[in-house]
């Protein structure tokens, strides 16, 4: 096993392609069934990228994922926390990552997991009415990280990056294309999702992954604000 | 720290928010998904019932084809009893020993109480269906709409979809199997055990699905939105006109 490209991120040859590992920030913590490499005393704890966007674009070897120790991130549609929880691995125990998502059943499990790891909160909210969850946000974050699935997804996402992301921050936008329009082709869909991502001032465009094989028709944007 | 604070803080609106999330709705949704896990358990447990039952008492097994009868009468009857009432005078069961027969017995006792509390729940279902949305239920059954509101997810979205789509609630697997395949495209979902539509010829089954359809739209609108009851009413023009 040897460091990815990131921190706190390590691969390990595997019969096809590459296994990848956070190194545990929290010890004895197993929240998904993954499983954990023990060395030197130091828990790793292994991700799936086929139930995870944002490593699924490490696979793919995005250049820039702007999630780095001690980095603050807003995690928007985080589910049950399967995504966030390896954030919170990268960030360490000096980050801090706060977890919103508008579905109650799943928030119920985000409560339960964030209760185990002091760097995560959970957030019943929309992200949609970002004045709902200002307050929680005492200064602007080095990362926004944004997985809804919903059709106006890129005009949300702008909106959180413009009121919450710091200068030099990273947004991270994960797009589906079926989720804006189930009858355009995912092609049109992605160029139409990157357009409406140029056009926006404060921030600019750094690079973009298609994800399959992990996940079918979706694409990882990363932007960086101006 | 200012994120500690932060971090209480998130929890206990989080913790609050969740609490007063929990609406009749919720409750509608598990009550109608208990009341298909237990037919599911109960189906595949009563199988195994008759099955192994056959191997004492197989002429009762295939006389009474009703599993709720089938499970009550096993409880309560011998298998003296049972051979005189279906006069049979030679039975191909074995005579097996009382801790054979009381292991059967045992699986009987629970497949009954699923059905004792498969009713209870239909039951309760009705009550608070008439709470929550009486004008589809009034058409509909408190069955059958709350199915129609499971498929939905709320009420919310019951009352703006269109009647179309209520009418095929339930039928997705055959309307995918229609656009795949190109086989018959199915005319009804849940609505489809509907009393009107289950008696009806199978001509004119489509006509009243649509009609009902269209019905139970209008009532989730009144019931969303809280206006004059309209339920009944529907009900009886639909009775008038098909039944
Ligand atoms: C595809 S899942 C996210 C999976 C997660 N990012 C992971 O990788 O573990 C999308 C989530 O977005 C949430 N969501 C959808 N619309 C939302 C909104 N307006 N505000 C907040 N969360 C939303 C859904 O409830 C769902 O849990």
């Amino acid at each position: 096993m040897k460091p990815a490209r990131f921190d706190n991120i390590y691969e390990e040859k595997a019969k096809k392609g590459m296994k990848l590992f956070t190194k545990s920030a929290y010890e004895d913590f197993r929240g998904f069934e993954e499983a954990i490499i023990t060395k030197d005393d130091q828990q790793y704890r292994e991700v799936d990228p086929e139930r995870s966007k944002l490593f699924a674009a490490v696979a793919k070897g995005i250049s820039q994922i702007g999630i780095r120790e001690g980095s603050s991130v807003l995690y928007l549609g985080a589910s049950h926390g399967y995504t966030a929880s390896y954030c919170s691995d990268i960030i360490g125990k000096q980050g801090k990552i706060l977890c919103v998502d508008v579905a109650p059943r799943v928030v119920r499990d985000l409560v339960f997991l964030c209760e185990k790891r002091d760097n995560m909160a959970p957030l019943l909210a929309d992200c949609r009415q970002p004045e709902t969850y200002k307050e929680f946000i005492s200064e602007n974050v080095d990362v926004v990280f944004q997985d809804i699935a919903q059709r106006d997804q890129v005009s949300i996402f702008l909106k959180n990056c413009d009121q919450f992301l710091k200068q030099g921050g990273f947004g991270l936008l994960a797009v589906k294309a079926r989720s804006i329009d189930v009858t355009k082709k995912p092609a049109l869909v992605f160029k139409q999702a990157y357009q409406e991502l140029d056009k926006a001032r404060s921030t600019v465009i750094v690079d973009k992954r298609e994800l399959a094989p992990y996940e079918k028709d979706h694409v990882l944007f990363v932007v960086k604000k101006r | 720290m200012e994120w500690q604070r932060l971090r209480e803080k998130a929890f206990t609106t989080t913790k609050e928010a969740l609490a007063a999330s929990v609406n009749d709705n919720h409750l509608i949704i598990q009550a109608v998904a208990s009341m298909e896990d237990l037919d599911r358990t109960s189906n595949t447990l009563i199988k195994r019932l008759r099955e192994w039952y056959s191997l004492y008492g197989p002429e009762f097994s295939h006389a009474v084809t009703d599993n709720e009868a089938f499970t009550r009468r096993v409880l309560e009857k011998s298998k003296q009893e049972q051979l005189q009432e279906l006069q049979c005078k030679q039975s191909m069961g074995a005579d097996l020993q009382e801790q054979d027969v009381q292991e059967m017995l045992a699986l009987a006792g629970m497949i009954r109480a699923m059905h004792e509390e498969r009713a209870r729940l239909e039951r309760y279902l009705e009550t608070i269906m008439q709470r929550h949305c009486p004008n589809i239920t009034a058409i509909a059954g408190p069955t059958i709409a709350a199915r129609l509101l499971q498929e939905a997810g709320s009420l919310r979205q019951l009352a703006i979809i269109q009647a179309s789509t209520i009418q095929m609630y339930g039928a997705e697997k055959a309307l995918f199997r229609h656009l795949k395949t190109g086989a018959k495209p199915p005319k009804h979902g849940h609505i489809i055990n509907h009393p009107l539509i289950a008696k009806a010829q199978a001509k004119d089954k489509g006509k009243i699905a649509r009609a009902l359809a269209d019905k139970l739209s209008i009532a989730a609108k009144v019931d969303y939105f809280k206006g004059d009851p309209i339920g009944d009413e529907l009900r009886k023009a639909l009775e008038e006109r098909f039944g």
